[in-house]
């Protein structure tokens, strides 16, 4: 392994400043469980690696109560977010997610920016920030900006991020009374585990308790970046949601993913995946919403 | 049964692994951690191409390199250093590669990154050959030739045996049932990484240290390696560091090893070579996939009639002891149930994949997945339930198999009972859940490969009542240590914690032919307690002296040599060494003893009774499976074995825990994907080997038969765990949905295809 420096900035700006100096031979680090790992394989060759975990605010797990928004730091860890009752609670797609991350270790370790900035397309943590309509804050050289978390991601491994960027944190928007949300990572083995295809749906039900006017059904490992069954939510949307219709929602997801054959799996399996699991997750979404009704 | 269990001291008791505390404070010292004044770093680079002819190599730039002590190629290598049984492998390649693990040159070098560093410099031009994958296609007229002075692809192998008569029982029988199986790739994942140091000494002497199962045949192969070198009569040490899991991967020598002899002699310094986990993957062996047929038949009253077996195995490049698996395969297929009629024929084929060579099993596996997936199948097609089929055909006490396996202690028929009564095979299961049985023999008391299936040990006692012993056997991480020191400490009266085990050092431990065939147990345990019988003897006939008793009547226990019943009569052990030592001509307690079995060498017709006894066992699992996605889920499963007696009940179920898992592994998500001989997952993410989390509970009962040549009773149980795993898992299968899996692993594809299949 090539060796490296190790900086600990503790503000945003000086984390920037950092890298500024060093350019292109300077990397951010976050929990590192995927940093580290290219560095040792030799796919990457940083002289310094910048870590981000000595700055505070980007540690933090917070729902602000008068606006029902939740904040979650780029470095808050899986494992924060699976201990997490809150998260458990009015979040559980997050929680699914998140909690069959790599294994304890991994999770105790890996944080969601890095997660989300890795920009694989099996990438566990960014499905059900897609699906809760997610903003990352993204804070560089030339100050702020907000993007949604689905437009991060360009390709494998890339993202939008211009040179120096870092992902601060991510905003979930209040959620909608009558929602619920289910993720799913299906995969050969119950740890370590890449998803063969993730599946995550979110519903939200008008007071009918069975109209629905909104629907998130977001798919991993189905494209080369994660990806929102749009046709498939359309469908959704309007109609009074039940298994039939689920079924319906779930051939139409697997139809406009772009699963393809790899060493991992076969296409035909994938989709099989994805049309089955839209409808367990969905009807996973309608008995929350009756249990909390 | 001779002894009851409670009736010993140390042996049936559950003592943790001795090495249990230096392992876990990282004290154990593994072939990464050995380190010598001046050492090198040896690199190897493998070839580029599966198949191709080397027109050109360059090593100039890498051999200016500063830091670099020697670039070897083919060129440099001996010719008459070769691996492998049949000697068709060089430890460097030349003019011609038939894999992507051929290695084609080797570095040494001050650090190992400059020995990377030399290998991407070594500029080799090839011209690229038409590859030969699949070992079916190869044995076609017209299919390219892995090695074109051989004018097949086909080795000659003598596995082709005919007992009885198959034809006139197959037209005899009431029920037949035929079908195809297949089994791929998969690996040993030892938690250590493979590696060796070599050194010579002044004289030219070598010593090598390496992970070896086989210390005294690694010694013989580079005895040969330093004659082809030049080096006559020289003298090679081979000493065995802490192995981090065996498995059968370290049971031939490699061409690291060899490598790493080169490049020490060249640079006239230590050379060491450790595999990162990539190599490991890539360049060390698998167990052989297989392609079966298989035929079997029964009478109307369920008894087998004949069992008819053909298969083709993939050999790869090279040939190492996977091309003799098919002897330990004859062994299911002539003798799992009483069957008459048998026929074999096993052609090994080169390809242009990776080569394979032993892994725990030895071929068992593969042949048990097809003999006991067809016997559920014959069992449904004559209508009797799979556990009394199974019942009717079992193997007894005292049976002579049509190989001429002599079964001398069989508690198959406890096991089959054991795994029906735990997982209560007659109660209705639910929608997608289901039940599954199959069962396995292995050898038990050695087995007979070579001239020798022989084990020394040499012990001594020192004035306390302490005892080291030398034992050829190896531990490997599975615990003959252990074994050793409580069969000792039986025969002697101590703890297992007075006796010290010396293992693996050639300088210092006698002969034995190697850690395989679950043999260590059985041989080296006979050798232990045959060297502390003559040991006891001694003290025996010392103390008669002392006590003016007649030897025969001297017992030793608690660290006490006494005379039951007479407390006058009583000494410690200790005090007693002592009184024999320092007197006037006194004496010193030690012994040696050389333990061979008497097994059979299978000769020409292949019969013989190749071990003294033979394991049995019989797996049970019950699994549900997701109807809509094809998982499999295993909710209970039961492994028991006849083991003769259980020397230590811990390390025994550690073992069968381990195998199970390892079998499952095999039966559900374990392969090596290859494309074009090119492996494509090497790295645990992507092979999926069982994590902890997936792991199942297992029961683990144990019958004990107190085999008549055992040590203390005790058979061989090092391999079995993994053996029926996988057919067990299959007809569970069956059993839920209705889908026969015939291709391991069973993945959540296969099985969702055959029930889309199946429901049309």
């Amino acid at each position: 392994m090539k060796a490296f420096k190790y900086l600990s900035p503790t503000t945003v700006e000086e984390a920037i400043a950092f890298h500024s100096r060093h350019s292109e031979t300077a990397k951010y680090i976050g929990g590192g469980t995927d940093v580290i790992v290219k560095v040792k394989e030799g796919w990457m060759e940083p002289d310094y690696l910048i870590s981000l975990k000595k700055i505070g605010d980007m540690s933090e797990l917070h729902k602000n109560d008068a606006t029902g928004e939740l904040s979650i730091g780029a470095m808050v860890t899986h494992a924060t977010l699976e201990k997490s009752l809150m998260i458990r609670n009015e979040y559980p797609i997050i929680h699914d997610a998140v909690s069959n991350i790599g294994s304890l270790q991994v999770r105790n370790v890996g944080t969601i920016g890095g997660n989300l900035i890795n920009a694989v397309p099996s990438a566990d943590g960014a499905i059900p920030l897609i699906a809760l309509d997610g903003m990352a804050l993204l804070h560089g050289p030339d100050g702020e900006r907000s993007v949604e978390v689905k437009d991060l991601f360009i390709a494998p491994y890339k993202t939008i991020l211009k040179p120096r960027e870092i992902l601060k944190k991510i905003t979930i928007p209040p959620q909608a009374p009558h929602t619920g949300s289910a993720y799913i990572k299906f995969g050969r083995r119950a740890a370590m585990e890449l998803p063969l295809i993730g599946i995550g749906v979110l519903l939200t039900l008008d007071d009918d308790l069975q109209t629905c006017p909104r629907a998130r059904i977001c798919l991993g490992v189905a494209a080369p970046t994660p990806m929102r069954a749009f046709d498939a939510e359309n469908f959704l949307v309007g109609k009074k949601i039940d298994e039939n219709i689920l079924i319906e929602a779930g051939k139409i997801a697997a139809d406009e993913s772009k699963v393809r054959d790899s060493v991992r799996g076969k296409a035909w399996h994938r989709k099989e995946m994805i049309l089955v699991h839209v409808r367990r997750m969905g009807l996973k979404c309608l008995n929350m919403i009756k249990d909390n009704n | 049964m001779s002894k009851n269990n409670s009736e010993f001291s140390v042996v049936g008791k559950r003592i943790p692994k001795l090495d249990a505390a230096q392992k876990a404070m990282g004290r154990a010292e593994y072939i990464q951690d050995v380190k010598l004044p001046g050492m090198l770093f040896g690199k190897i680079l493998y070839s580029k191409h599966a198949h191709a002819n080397i027109v050109k190599i360059d090593t100039s730039k890498a051999k200016a390199l500063a830091g670099v002590h020697a670039v070897l190629t083919g060129e440099d290598v001996p010719k008459k250093m070769k691996m492998g049984f049949i000697k068709d492998n060089p430890p460097i390649k030349k003019g011609n590669v038939c894999s992507l693990r051929d290695e084609v040159a080797a570095v040494a070098a001050i650090s190992p990154e400059i020995a990377k560093k030399a290998l991407d410099l070594i500029e080799i031009e090839y011209e690229e050959l038409e590859g030969i994958f699949d070992p079916e296609k190869a044995m076609e007229k017209d299919s390219p030739l892995v090695h074109e002075h051989l004018k097949s692809n086909v080795l000659k192998m003598p596995w082709n045996i005919h007992y009885g008569d198959v034809e006139k029982a197959e037209k005899e029988s009431a029920f037949v049932v035929e079908d195809r199986f297949t089994t791929t790739w998969v690996t040993h994942c030892c938690m250590g990484t493979s590696g060796a140091v070599a050194l010579f000494d002044a004289s030219e002497n070598l010593t090598i240290y390496t992970n070896t199962q086989i210390p005294s045949l690694a010694h013989k192969d580079f005895l040969e390696a330093l004659k082809a070198m030049g080096l006559e009569n020289k003298r090679v040490r081979v000493i065995k560091p802490v192995i981090g899991g065996g498995f059968g991967s370290k049971l031939d020598t490699y061409a690291y090893e060899h490598i790493a002899i080169l490049l020490a002699y060249k640079c006239r310094k230590p050379v060491k070579i450790v595999f990162d986990r990539v190599e490991e993957f890539k360049a060390t062996s698998t167990r052989q996939p297989t392609v079966t047929y298989i035929k079997q038949g029964c009478d109307k009253n369920g008894k087998l009639t004949f069992r008819d077996m053909r298969m083709v195995l993939d050999n790869g490049g090279h040939t190492s002891w996977g091309a003799t698996t098919p002897s330990v395969m004859l062994m299911p297929i002539s003798s799992l149930y009483r069957v008459e009629n048998v026929k074999y024929n096993a052609k090994c084929v080169y390809t242009n994949n990776t080569y394979s060579q032993a892994m725990r099993g030895y071929g068992n596996p593969q042949a048990t997945f097809a003999i006991e997936s067809s016997m559920d199948m014959l069992a449904e097609k004559a209508g009797i339930d799979r556990i009394e089929f199974r019942k009717i055909n079992k193997n007894q006490s005292g049976d002579e198999t049509p190989q001429g396996l002599k079964i001398t202690s069989c508690g198959l028929e406890e096991c089959i009972d054991a795994v029906k009564e735990e997982l209560k095979f007659d109660g209705k299961n639910e929608k997608g859940i289901g039940t599954g049985i199959a069962s396995l023999i292995h050898v038990g008391g050695g087995a007979r490969i070579y001239g020798s299936d022989g084990c020394g040990a040499i012990l001594k006692m020192d004035d306390y009542g302490k005892v080291d012993i030398f034992t050829g056997g190896t531990d490997m991480g599975q615990g003959l240590d252990n074994i050793t020191a409580q069969i000792v400490a039986e025969e002697l009266g101590l703890l297992a914690e007075d006796i010290n085990v010396v293992h693996s050092d050639t300088d210092i431990c006698p002969w034995d032919v190697g850690a395989h065939a679950s043999r260590s147990t059985f041989v080296a345990g006979n050798a232990a307690l045959g060297a502390a019988k003559k040991v006891k003897k001694k003290i025996q006939v010392f103390a008669s002296k002392l006590f003016d008793v007649p030897a025969q009547e001297i017992e030793l226990k608690d660290k006490l040599v006494f005379v039951p019943g007479d407390r006058e009569k009583s000494m410690l052990i200790g005090k007693l060494l002592r009184k024999a030592h320092f007197r006037p001509g006194g004496t010193m307690l030690m012994a040696e003893h050389f333990y061979d079995p008497d097994n059979e060498n299978m000769g020409k017709e292949l019969k013989g009774n190749m071990s003294m006894t033979y394991s049995f066992g019989a797996h049970g699992a019950k699994v549900k499976v997701d109807e809509e996605t094809g998982k499999v889920e295993v909710l209970e499963y039961v492994a028991a074995h006849d083991v003769g007696r259980a020397i230590n009940p811990l390390l025994l179920e550690g073992q069968v825990y381990g195998g199970v898992i390892m079998g499952l592994g095999y039966a559900l998500t374990e392969e090596v994907t290859v494309k074009d001989g090119e492996i494509m997952n090497a790295n645990f993410r992507d092979y999926k080997l069982f994590t902890a989390k997936d792991a199942v509970k297992i029961k683990a009962p144990v019958i004990e038969t107190d085999d008549k040549d055992g040590p203390f009773g005790a058979k061989g149980i090092g391999e079995p765990g993994c053996v029926p795993t996988a057919p067990a898992i299959a007809n569970a299968i069956y059993d839920a949905v209705g889908v026969r899996i015939k291709d391991l692993p069973i993945t959540p594809e296969k099985v969702l295809a055959a029930l889309k299949d199946k429901n049309g």
